[in-house]
């Protein structure tokens, strides 16, 4: 499992498709492991989204979101065009990346 | 500059540092996400228990799916709207994200997510300070092997 934070963005007809994928465990906190014990919750909580520097989106995630999360939004903008993605687990942990429209 | 004030000095910029990204988004809602019924959720998300259904809103799920630890949801909007948020109802967390939009952000979400049994999916758009939802039934078969 790659550890860095994966971004890719397309353009189409005025449309971007940008899709992120954060290498992440994501446990819920709910989950058992094989001797019974509760895994410990672990999980992306907030991402945020820029364009060219402004605000595009700010999500909040819960745990029942998947290992590793893959995430797709779609925008308007064009190609050459700057998209930053800041994420935030519930350790604290930070997973930032940004790519160019391509 | 002394010793002693060099490292009193680093460590009041370090701890800014450490707390900067808390800081920058820090909007993660305990009380959206807590355990609780659909119906409440509904209430701690968005503060009304039932939103209107709206043929606007789709949610593209399988509607069976064979992996429950990884079930791909795809939630548009052919309204414009402020927020999105996807429900599933028998999760023990029913509430999996909410999205705000900015500027040329389209209504559209995509993610995989856990599901704890068979359920239904709620997706709700705000436009225009109403809340509309549509919804979907998923059945999660027992992994085989």
């Amino acid at each position: 499992m790659s550890s860095t934070l994966r971004i890719i963005a397309r353009e189409e007809n005025g449309t971007v498709l940008a899709k992120v994928i954060i290498p992440h465990p994501n446990e819920s906190g709910t989950r058992k492991d094989e001797q019974g014990n509760i895994v410990s919750a672990y999980f992306i909580r907030e991402g945020s989204v820029k364009v060219n520097g402004a605000t595009l989106l700010d999500i909040e995630l819960g745990p029942s979101v998947s290992k590793d999360p893959f995430l797709q939004f779609r925008f308007t903008g064009k190609k050459g065009d700057r998209l930053e993605v800041s994420f935030l687990d519930n350790r604290n942990g930070h997973f930032v990346a940004d790519a160019v429209v391509l | 500059m002394k010793r002693r004030q060099f490292l009193a000095l680093g460590a009041v910029i370090s701890s800014f540092i450490s707390a900067w990204p808390a800081k920058l988004l820090g909007v993660w809602s305990e009380e959206s996400f807590q355990q609780c019924s659909l119906k409440q959720s509904f209430i701690n998300a968005f503060g009304t228990s039932d939103p209107v259904r709206s043929e606007a809103l789709t949610i593209v799920a399988p509607p069976v799916a064979a992996d429950s630890s990884a079930v791909p949801v795809e939630v548009h909007s052919s309204l414009r709207g402020d927020q999105l948020y996807l429900f599933v109802e028998k999760n023990l967390t029913p509430l999996v994200f909410k999205c705000t939009l900015h500027g040329g952000a389209l209504p559209f979400f995509s993610l995989n997510i856990k599901m704890k049994e068979s359920s239904a999916l709620y997706a709700v758009v705000r436009d225009g300070g109403k809340y509309f939802m549509a919804s979907v039934q998923v059945e999660v078969v027992a992994q085989a092997c």
